[in-house]
């Protein structure tokens, strides 16, 4: 063929380019959310770990509650738009079902968290529940809705990995009910922002081992 | 690699470029579809060489190229056929047969 300038490939030059190719793209293409979690695991370590601290039960508390607040109010947020953003990127140029599978996906977890917040709040609005009460009701529901969803995600992608990381994060949702407070936002800190960051982890070691050897990322 | 028992590679996938077509189509999920410039940018390839390429891949009926509008612009979608899907899985079961035969690694 004139137009193939290059000289022919041996079997395991093919066989490396095809390795070489198929982890590009798979990372381009979102495979291996390793970055992603990692900055939800920032969030919550960094986030809950804060409002831990800060909890008046303590002796010497590390802040004003407001303060660590506003601190987790910003995390979340940074999350929230650093996902928004990887969702966008990642489905760039991309037509089909799993592009149409990811909005839906998204608006899931913008629908979803809406409406657990409008239900808290008029939960809390029309009784008297004690701070305490209240706090757990927070930790718990909203585990329990960020693991509900990360089973679902795990059934999209067929990913065990992630339908794992959804129970794990359900399990911590009923843990933070059951130890109280303040030792919930323990809970929400060291098992869920932990578990964010292994789950990142694996992925990252994952990426690193389905690439050929020899090969670094850049 | 003339001898008459070790497996032919298909010569349309067996060049760098349009192999490294084939893979990055091969990446996408079932019933995907990805926009010229976004498989431009996967493949780090001018337009040109890209269009060479994905012509050779669509005679050979390997690539379904569609043409569409979106928003009154043009957009040009790829994806891999059925048949290029299963000649890129025999070339890749041709290599290693190929390896195996040849006792490399």
């Amino acid at each position: 063929m004139e137009d193939d300038e290059e000289p022919p490939m041996t079997a395991a030059e093919s066989l490396n380019l095809i390795a070489r190719q198929n982890e590009r793209t798979r990372r381009e293409l979102g495979a291996s959310p390793a970055r992603l979690l990692g900055v939800w695991a920032f969030a919550w370590l960094v986030g809950w770990g804060l409002v831990f601290l800060a909890d008046p039960s303590h002796a010497k508390p590390l802040m004003p509650g407001w303060v660590a607040a506003i601190v987790v109010g910003a995390l979340f947020l940074g999350a929230i738009s650093y996902s928004t953003y990887y969702g966008s990127r990642v489905n760039r140029g991309i037509r089909g079902p799993s592009r149409r599978i990811g909005a839906m996906y998204g608006w899931s977890w913008l629908i979803s968290f809406a409406a657990l917040g409008l239900i808290n709040t008029s939960v809390v609005n029309a009784g008297r529940l004690d701070p305490n009460t209240i706090s757990l009701l927070w930790s718990g529901t909203s585990l329990l809705l960020t693991g509900a969803l990360y089973l679902a995600g795990g059934m999209l992608w067929q990913d065990k990995l992630q339908y794992g990381f959804g129970v794990w994060i359900i399990v911590c949702g009923g843990a933070s009910v059951l130890v109280g407070v303040p030792g919930n936002f323990l809970v929400l800190c060291l098992a869920g922002g932990g578990g964010f960051l292994v789950a990142s982890l694996v992925y990252f070691v994952r990426q690193r081992r389905g690439g050929p050897a020899g090969t670094s990322e850049q | 690699m003339t001898d008459a028992g070790l497996p032919e590679l298909d010569p349309v996938i067996h060049a760098q470029a349009r192999l490294r077509v084939t893979v990055a189509l091969a990446g996408l999920r079932h019933g995907d579809q990805i926009t010229f410039p976004r498989l431009q940018q996967l493949l780090d390839m001018t337009a040109g060489n890209l269009s060479t390429h994905l012509r050779k891949l669509e005679d050979a009926g390997y690539v379904d190229i569609t043409k569409a509008y979106e928003h009154r612009t043009p957009v040009t979608l790829v994806k891999l056929t059925a048949k290029g899907r299963a000649a890129f899985e025999s070339y890749t079961d041709a290599l290693h047969r190929l390896l195996d035969a040849t006792g490399g690694s």
